[in-house]
C-alpha cells in the first residue's frame, strides 16, 4: 500500500495557520503556558492551552455551539487539512471519504463536569447535554456530519501512539478501492484533572521548559489541540510504512520495543530527520538509545518543548513536522536538549532530505513509528 | 483526485455545514450515494470464525451461554456495583463475579486489574483453549468506556478532604479504555498490535467489521477482535439522564416498551483466512461474510426516524457478503427497546428484509455497550450452529408500528444459514455483520 500526504493541518498553542505555527516553531517560539485551577480546592498546574482565535470559526458553527473544545479543535484541524489539500467535499466525494480519529483521553471538560454534578447533587442532577459529548467519538460525529462523510468513521483509543495505529487503520481502509481518501485527525483538550493525574503518575513538571534527552528526566507539560492529514492516493510526499507497534508491559520493555520498531522500519536504508516524541519522560532515554543506534546521522526534533505533550494530537504534530522538514528542507532548532548528545541539524548539509522517521512512545505501554518518503 | 473549491471556515460560506437535502427529501440528513465507503466491493478471501471466547450475564463460555440463550433467561437483576437510588432504572445485566474467580489466581496483579481487564482476560483464556496457539497479527477490539469505574474512584478520592491517594496511580493507570485489551494480550502472551475502536454501541460490531475487512484484502491472515465493556456509575446515569433507560423490563420492538437496560461482558472471536483454517483442519464455528458501515449525522444520540442509517448499514452487509435479502433467515437486533431505536431499525429491516425472524438478545442481559456488537455475534454463531433462534424476552404485544417477525419469549427451532447481526450507537454511527454458516 503506498498512501500519499495530500494535506495537513493543525491546531496548536501556538495557532492554527499551517505556515504560521511553523515559522514560530523556526523562530524557536514556545508556547505560554497558562494556569489550570482546580474545583476542589487543589494545587493548580499549568498547561498549554489553544488561544480561543485560533478556533474562533468552528466555535461558530451551529452544530458546534455545545461542544467541547476538543470537537473544535478537530474541526478546525480537520478543515485545514482538506484546505491544504485543495479538497472540497460534495455529495460524491464525501461518500468517497473515510474518516479515522485518534483519542487519548478524549472530551474530560465535559465528563468531569458531568460526573462532578453526579458526586456532588446526585444522580438526578446530571445533566442530558453534556453526557453525548463525553463519549469518545462525539468529535468524530461532529466531522463527519459537517463534512458530509455518511461511510466509514472510526474513533481509535490509545494512548499518544494511537495516531500511528490511525495511520494504519487508514492503510487497511485504503485497501477499499470505493475509497478515495482519508482523513486522519488526533485531538485532545487539557484539564487540571489530566494534569493531576499525569503528576500522581509522576510524569508532569509543576512549570516549563521540557527539557528533551535530559540525563534526569524532569517531566512534561499537558497540552491540546489537534492534528489532521488527508491521505489519498496521489500527494507529494509518501507515506512508506507504517510500523503499529506494540505494547510494553513495563516501562524498562519500551526500549527493546522502540528498538525492534526502528530496525524494521529502516530496513538497512538512510534516514535524515527523525520526530521524535520525547517530552521530557522515562521515554526520551529509549528513543535517545534508538536515534543513537539507527540514526546517528539523522537530524532529531521534538516539537514538545515549543508545543508541549499532546498526546494524540501531539504525535501528529510530530508526523506533519516530518512532512513539513521534508516538504521545506529545513527544522526548527531543537528547544532545551542538551547538544552534546545528539546530531541537531536544522537543515540539510551534503543531499536533500528524504526520508523521515515518526516515533510514538506513548506514556501508557503502546509503541509506535512510520516513515515518511519524498 | 479531486481539485474542487477549497472550503473555507466562513459559517455562512462553509461547504460543509449546509444540510442538503437527500433523494428521500428528508431535511437535516445529507443524502446517501451508492457504491461508497461503508462496503467493500473488492472481495478476495473468505473469512473464518475458528474460536471464541465470551462472559456475560449470561455466563461464561460458550455451553452455558447457549444453554441460558436457549432457555430464554432473564439475567437482568438489581444493580448491586453502586448505589442507583436516585436513578429511574435499577437494574443492570451483571456479570458473576464467580466467573472471574479464576483470572489471575494467587496473582497480584489481579488486584490491580479492572473488571473490564478480568472480563476481557477471561474471554481470551477460554478462545485460546479453542483454538491454542492462536497468533494474532492484528487486533481489533471495540469499547465504550473500558475502566471508567477507576477513574471515577480517583475522581471521588479527590473530593474527600485528607483521603488516601495511595491507590490513584493504579486507577489511573489502568482506567484508559484500551487497557483492558492490552492487559489480556500481555497475561495471555501475545504480541499484537491493537486497535482499539470506540464507536460507541456500534462498537464491538465496527471491530469485527473492520478485522473481517483486513483479512478479506488479503493484508492479515489471523486477527484477534471482538469487545468488552464493565458497567460503570458514569455511563449508567448518563444512560439514565437521557431517560433512556427504563425503570420497567427492557422489552425490544414492544408496544409498551419503554427503554433500555444496561448490561455488561467480554467476546472475543479468533478470524483467520477460512482456505488457512480449513488447510491446518481447524473447525470453523461460522464464517463473517460481510460488513456494512454508515453514518447518519441526524443527532448525537438519535437515529433519524426513516431508518436510512441501520438500512444502508444493512444493504451495505448484505451487498458485501454477496447475499440478496431474503437469503437472511434471521437478525439479531440492536434492539435497545428505546422508542427511537427500535422504531427505526423495525422501520428498516422490514422494509429491506420483509418478515424474517427477528429478536433482540438484549432483552435477556440488558446492553453491554462496547462488547454488544461482539457478544451479539456470538450468540447469533451459537444460534447458526445449534439451530435455534435466541428468543426476545419480556414480549408482551408487537408495536403497531412494526410489520416484523419477533422470536418472542421462547427460543424457536431454525436451522439458520444465514444472519445480520446489528449495532448502531451514539454519533449515527450503525454497523451490520453478515454471519454464516460454514460450508465447503
Amino acid at each position: 500500500m503506498s498512501l500519499r500526504l495530500a494535506g495537513l493541518g493543525w491546531v496548536t498553542p501556538l495557532g492554527s495557520g499551517l505556515d504560521e505555527v511553523w515559522e514560530k516553531l523556526r523562530a524557536g517560539a514556545e508556547a505560554e503556558p497558562t494556569p489550570l485551577e482546580s474545583s476542589l480546592g487543589k494545587k493548580g498546574c499549568l498547561a498549554f492551552n489553544v488561544p480561543p482565535a485560533a478556533v474562533a470559526d468552528a466555535a461558530r458553527l451551529p452544530r458546534l455551539r455545545r461542544s467541547s473544545a476538543i470537537s473544535r479543535f478537530a474541526v478546525t484541524a480537520g478543515l485545514r487539512a482538506l484546505s491544504d489539500a485543495g479538497l472540497g467535499l460534495d455529495e460524491s466525494s464525501a461518500a468517497r471519504t473515510a474518516l479515522v480519529f485518534a483519542i487519548s483521553n478524549g472530551g474530560v471538560v465535559y465528563t468531569k463536569r458531568f460526573y462532578h454534578e453526579i458526586v456532588q447533587q446526585g444522580a438526578a442532577a446530571a445533566s442530558p447535554l453534556l453526557f453525548p459529548e463525553t463519549v469518545f467519538n462525539a468529535p468524530a460525529s461532529h466531522l463527519a456530519a459537517l463534512l458530509g462523510i455518511t461511510g466509514a468513521s472510526y474513533t481509535l483509543v490509545g494512548d499518544g501512539a494511537v495516531a500511528i495505529l490511525a495511520l494504519q487503520m487508514a492503510e487497511n481502509l485504503m485497501a477499499n478501492p470505493m475509497l478515495d481518501r482519508c482523513l486522519v485527525v488526533g485531538a485532545e483538550e487539557a484539564d487540571w484533572l489530566l494534569c493531576d493525574a499525569y503528576r500522581k503518575w509522576r510524569l508532569l513538571r509543576t512549570a516549563p521548559p521540557i527539557e528533551p534527552f535530559a540525563p534526569q528526566p524532569r517531566g512534561m507539560i499537558l497540552s491540546e489541540g489537534a492534528g489532521a492529514v488527508v491521505l489519498a492516493r496521489d500527494g507529494s510526499l509518501l507515506l512508506e510504512k507504517v510500523h503499529p507497534g506494540g505494547s510494553f508491559a513495563q516501562q524498562n520493555k519500551l526500549a527493546g520495543q522502540l528498538e525492534a520498531i526502528c530496525e524494521q522500519l529502516r530496513d538497512n536504508g538512510e534516514m535524515d530527520v527523525m520526530l521524535a516524541s520525547a517530552n521530557g519522560t522515562f521515554v526520551d532515554a529509549a528513543e535517545m538509545a534508538a536515534a543513537q543506534k539507527y540514526f546517528s546521522g539523522a537530524a532529531i526534533y521534538t516539537p514538545k518543548p515549543a508545543l508541549g505533550e499532546g498526546v494524540a494530537a501531539g504525535t501528529m504534530w510530530q508526523f506533519i513536522c516530518a512532512a513539513l522538514a521534508l516538504r521545506r528542507q529545513e527544522l526548527p532548532p531543537l528547544l532545551h536538549a542538551p547538544k552534546s548528545c545528539l546530531t541537531i541539524a536544522s537543515a540539510p548539509t551534503e543531499k536533500p532530505w528524504q526520508c523521515a522517521i515518526v516515533t510514538a512512545c506513548g506514556l501508557n505501554q503502546q509503541v509506535a513509528g512510520c516513515v515518511l518518503r519524498t | 483526485m479531486e481539485k474542487t473549491k477549497a472550503p473555507t471556515l466562513s459559517p455562512s460560506l462553509n461547504p460543509y455545514g449546509r444540510l442538503v437535502p437527500n433523494k428521500h427529501g428528508i431535511p437535516g440528513i445529507r443524502g446517501y450515494v451508492g457504491g461508497v465507503a461503508g462496503e467493500h466491493l473488492g472481495k478476495t478471501h473468505r473469512v473464518a470464525v475458528v474460536a471464541a471466547g465470551i462472559v456475560s450475564p449470561l455466563g461464561r463460555g460458550l455451553a452455558m451461554t447457549a444453554e441460558a440463550l436457549r432457555a430464554g433467561r432473564d439475567c437482568v437483576t438489581p444493580m448491586q456495583r453502586f448505589p442507583v437510588d436516585q436513578c429511574r432504572c435499577t437494574t443492570a445485566g451483571q456479570v458473576d463475579d464467580r466467573l472471574l474467580a479464576d483470572v489471575l489466581p494467587n496473582d497480584c496483579r489481579a488486584r490491580r486489574l479492572h473488571r473490564a481487564s478480568q472480563m476481557t482476560i477471561a474471554a481470551l483464556t477460554d478462545l485460546l483453549e479453542q483454538a491454542p496457539g492462536f497468533a494474532p497479527q492484528l487486533t481489533v477490539v471495540g469499547t465504550t468506556s473500558g475502566g471508567m469505574s477507576f477513574g471515577e474512584q480517583y475522581y471521588r478520592s479527590l473530593q474527600r478532604p485528607g483521603a488516601c491517594t495511595a491507590q490513584a496511580p493504579g486507577w489511573i493507570a489502568n482506567y484508559p479504555p484500551q487497557k483492558a485489551a492490552l492487559d489480556a494480550l500481555a497475561v495471555l502472551g501475545l504480541m499484537s498490535p491493537c486497535q482499539v475502536i470506540a464507536n460507541a454501541c456500534a462498537s464491538g460490531t465496527n471491530a469485527i467489521g473492520h478485522a473481517f475487512e483486513c483479512i478479506r484484502s488479503g493484508r492479515y491472515d489471523r486477527v484477534l477482535t471482538g469487545g468488552y465493556d464493565a458497567l460503570s456509575e458514569l455511563v449508567f446515569v448518563g444512560f439514565d439522564s437521557l431517560q433512556a433507560a427504563t425503570p420497567e423490563k427492557c422489552r425490544p420492538f414492544d408496544a409498551s416498551r419503554t427503554g433500555l437496560v444496561l448490561g455488561e461482558g467480554a467476546a472475543l472471536l479468533a478470524l483467520e483466512n477460512l482456505t488457512q483454517a480449513e488447510a491446518r483442519g481447524a473447525e470453523v464455528l461460522a464464517e463473517i461474510s460481510g460488513y456494512g458501515i454508515s453514518t447518519d449525522n441526524h443527532h448525537l444520540t438519535q437515529p433519524h426516524p426513516s431508518g436510512i442509517g441501520p438500512r444502508k448499514a444493512m444493504e451495505r452487509a448484505l451487498r458485501s457478503a454477496d447475499l440478496e435479502p431474503d437469503t437472511i433467515d434471521y437478525v439479531n437486533a440492536h434492539g435497545t427497546a428505546t422508542p427511537f431505536n427500535d422504531a427505526a431499525e423495525g422501520k428498516a429491516i422490514a422494509d429491506l428484509l420483509g418478515k424474517v425472524p427477528v429478536s433482540s438478545t438484549k432483552s435477556m442481559m440488558g446492553h453491554s455497550l462496547g462488547a454488544a456488537g461482539a457478544v451479539e455475534a456470538v450468540f447469533t454463531i451459537l444460534a447458526l450452529r445449534q439451530g435455534f433462534l435466541p428468543p426476545n424476552i419480556n414480549f408482551r404485544a408487537l408495536g403497531p408500528e412494526f410489520d416484523l417477525d419477533v422470536v418472542a419469549n421462547k427460543a424457536r427451532p431454525a436451522s439458520a444459514r444465514a444472519a445480520l447481526s446489528n449495532s448502531f450507537g451514539f454519533g449515527g454511527t450503525n454497523a451490520s455483520i453478515a454471519i454464516q454458516a460454514h460450508s465447503r
